[in-house]
Formats: structure tokens, sequence, C-alpha cells
């Protein structure tokens, strides 16, 4: 079991606006439907919310970014709750 | 000097030829002189040079003090400085309605400040939330700005993958395909900027005998400047972009790429996705994710009606930034308007249709072809605000319409 993919697969569900999504560590933004900058922030924002954290603007860059995957979200999600 | 030229293209030949053949520390005074031998070319007069210093190290100093200890309202306050000394010494036209025309009449004259502007907002910032970690030196930090490959029209890199490279300049062609790739790129762009942007430049000298002076009375030549006015902006700049990076890989510097295929977008988002990539990001990254997050934060209800607000926002700037003329905020809210009508109209099929709906609407080849046509010539009618002179004619040739 993945630490808090589940968490981040119901946050994906909401803003995606599709209860199908199963997130595993290597799909890439290509494997979302519509998944555009303001998807991105929309996201960001989301996840900001639910785990009460805050990205940094180069972060939110870095997790748009080609060769950014879902595995390199969870990997600064744990980053950042094991810093707060 | 500018990048297509013989000593460019070749000087950067000659010194790769032996560049990794020097130990690290003498690569990297290579690289400075070769940055400072350009940079000298390009600024005119003593004053140009007091004020690009004092631009840069303030950047720089700013950033020191806030990565230190973060203050947003340091921050902002420089940041607000910063913008208004760019606007001055770009001698924005709208100025003269507020300061006296003398402050416009200013002798000094920085040939890259647009870019400049950019990364240092994205240094100073990055520093803040501590993203550039551990500070750099102002000598990096000037290698970085001033950078011979990026100094005049990018691609915007971004400081830490300029420093993975200053810190370690090793070769990135392994081998001889590789290093011949490159260079053909090189050549490809010169190419590019000399004949093939320079044909489409000609056609469009030739439906418009006088710039600025509208003679355009034949529909064949309108549509000539329809398609050749874009083809010469997309290739001068693509042919630019292959020139450096290209040239800066034989160094080992990997520039990020500006382009991809943008006349093939389905959408006007996909467009900015795909045309002055480095430029599109660095937008979205400073104007449109912190706008559009701070005003969601507070109004979560308003979400849609913030994202249009900051499309708007973000591309009318991102006019303004490429000169300082009416017809470049034209040029930006059409582009706005664009975007945001591909953003409503995928809005609309999801509302009605649902997520499998967008996602049939995606996959039609049929929808995508007709997607594409209509957004290339909605991309080349924004493209003839690109300069005044056909920003009349448009306007023109719409109102006899």
């Amino acid at each position: 079991m993945i630490p808090y993919r589940e968490e981040l697969q119901g946050v994906f569900r909401e803003v995606f606006g599709d209860d199908a999504i199963v997130l595993r560590p290597e799909m890439t933004s290509a494997d979302f439907d519509g998944w555009d900058s303001l998807q991105h922030v929309t996201l960001m924002i989301a996840i900001e919310t639910r785990f009460n954290i805050r990205f940094a603007t180069a972060e939110i860059s870095r997790l748009k970014t080609e060769g950014s995957t879902v595995g390199t979200m969870l990997e600064l999600l744990r980053a950042k709750l094991a810093d707060r | 000097m500018t990048v297509c030229t013989f000593s460019f293209v070749f000087g950067a030949f000659f010194v790769a030829m032996f560049f990794f053949l020097l130990p690290v520390p003498l690569r990297r005074w290579i690289f400075t002189l070769a940055s400072a031998l350009f940079l000298w070319t390009l600024v005119p007069n003593l004053s140009s040079w007091a004020t690009l210093a004092a631009f840069l190290v303030s950047g720089w100093g700013v950033a020191y003090f806030v990565a230190r200890k973060p203050s947003k309202s340091l921050l902002t306050g420089y940041l607000a400085v910063l913008l208004a000394a760019f606007v001055v010494l770009k001698k924005y036209a709208i100025l003269r309605y507020f300061v006296a025309g003398r402050i416009l009449e200013h002798p000094i004259g920085i040939v890259g400040l647009s870019f400049m502007l950019f990364r240092q907002i994205h240094f100073t910032v990055d520093s803040m939330e501590g993203q550039i970690q551990p500070f750099p030196s102002l000598w990096v930090y000037l290698n970085y700005q001033l950078s011979l490959f990026t100094l005049l029209s990018g691609p915007i890199q971004r400081f830490n993958d300029f420093r993975a490279w200053w810190e370690d300049p090793r070769p990135v062609h392994q081998d001889r395909h590789g290093l011949l790739w490159a260079i053909l790129r090189v050549l490809v762009g010169v190419v590019l900027i000399s004949l093939v942007a320079g044909f489409c430049q000609k056609l469009v000298h030739r439906a418009l005998p006088s710039i600025g002076v509208l003679r355009m009375k034949d529909c064949f030549w309108v549509l000539v400047v329809f398609y050749a006015f874009p083809a010469y902006v997309f290739f001068n700049f693509l042919g630019y972009c292959e020139i450096v990076v290209g040239a800066a890989s034989l160094f080992g510097l990997k520039l990020p790429e500006n382009f991809n295929r943008p006349f093939f977008a389905r959408n006007m988002i996909d467009y900015w996705g795909r045309w002055h990539i480095t430029l599109s990001e660095w937008i979205r990254d400073y104007v449109f994710t912190p706008l559009y997050t701070a005003l969601v934060r507070r109004r979560p209800t308003h979400a849609q009606f913030f994202a249009m607000v900051c499309y708007f926002v973000a591309l009318f700037l991102a006019g303004v930034w490429h000169g300082a003329t009416l017809n470049f905020v034209a040029f930006g809210l059409l582009n706005a308007l664009g975007v945001a009508a591909a953003k409503l109209w995928e809005i609309q099929i999801l509302n009605t249709g649902g997520r499998g709906a967008l996602r049939r609407y995606l996959q039609s080849p049929r929808i995508g072809m007709l997607a594409t046509i209509a957004t290339f010539h909605f991309a080349c009618f924004t493209m003839m605000f690109f300069t005044p002179d056909l920003a009349l004619v448009a306007i023109a040739h719409l109102l006899r319409r």
C-alpha cells in the first residue's frame, strides 16, 4: 500500500469529476482528460486544502512539467507532510 | 551581434572543440568571457552599463535578504519598483500620460531586458520560497542572467537548471551522432532564419509596399500577409531557438525547448502550451497561478469566474510585455478571448455530457482536425496584431467587410 494514495485519489476524483480514477505512480498528466494549466492549479489548491499544506511556486510548476508523475506528486506530498 | 551571424555560430563551434579538454574552473571562465564579449557588443554606453548593473545587483541583493528572512512586503515593494523601472527603460508610450516626456528620452538601451526581468522575478520569488538553496554568489547569478545563449530572447531557463550545469559542466552528447545532431540543429536554425523566415518576410513586404501605409486592395495579398507574417514570426523565433539550444548543448548546457508544433494545437489553451513554451510556463507560474490561487482561496464558489479573469490578466500582461504599443494590448486580449472560449467550451461539454462526452470529443479525429484548423486561423489572426502596421491593416480589412 502506498501512503496517502487513497486520499490523493479522492482529491483527483473530486477535481476531475470522475469516480473511476485509480491512481498509479507512473501516471502522468496525459492520462487525465483536460489536465491543463487551470485544472493543474485547481488540483494543487485542492491538495493543499485537503492536506493543510502549501506548495511553493516552483513546486507547483515542477509537478506540471514533462516527466512528472503521480509518483513524483506523492513523494513531494510525503516530504511536505513529514516537514510539517 | 545577434545569434544568426558567422561570428556567433562559428565562434561557438570553435570554442566547443576544446571546451571539454579544459579543467572545470577554466570552462567556467571561458563561458564567462564569451558571455562578456557577447554582452560588450550589445551595450551601447556607460549609462546602460550602470543601469544594467543596478538592475541585476538589486535583484540578487533583495533575493539574498528575502531568502534569509522572508518578507512579502519587501518582495512586493521591490517587484513594483522593478516593474516601474522596466516600463521607463522600455519607454512604454502610455507613460507620456503620467510622467514628463523628458524621462522617456533617456539614452539607456539594454538588449534582452525583458527576459532578464522574467529571470529576476523568478529568482527573487523562488529564493523567498526556499526553492533556491544554497543561495548562490553574485558571480553565479550574473553568469545565469548574462549567459550568451539566453541573453537576447530566452528560452527562459530556471536558475536551478543553470546552476546544475555551472557546478558540473559536462558533455551531454555521449557520441558523435549526438554532436552532429546538435551542429545540424544550429545550421538548420541559420537556414530557418535566413532563408525560410527571410522568404516569408519578403512576401509580407511585397504585400505591404510601404510599411505603415494601407495599400492593400487585393484579397490575395491579404491572404499572403495572413499566412506569411505568422510564418515569418514562427520560423524566425524557431530558428533562433534552434541555434541557441543546439549551440548551448555543445557546451553541455541543456536549455528548455520553446516550441512543440504550435500550429497543430487543437485550441488556444493547447496553443499556449506549444508556442513560446518557456514564456507560457513563466506566465502560468508567476502571474496566473498566484493570482488565481489568491482569488479562489478567498471565494472558492467563484472559481470559474476567477479563472476567466486570470486568463485575461495573464495574457494582457503577456501582450504588453511583447511591446510598448497598443496593438500588443489587442494581441494579448485576443489571445485571452481564445483561451477563455476554449475553457468555456470544455465546461459546456462537461456540463451537458459529463466526463465521457469530453473524452469522446477529445478523441474524435474529425473534431480534432476541424479544431486544429480553426485554432491555426485564429492564432494567425491574433498575429496580425503583433506589429502596429499589420494591426492597422487587419482592422481596416475587417471594417471594409
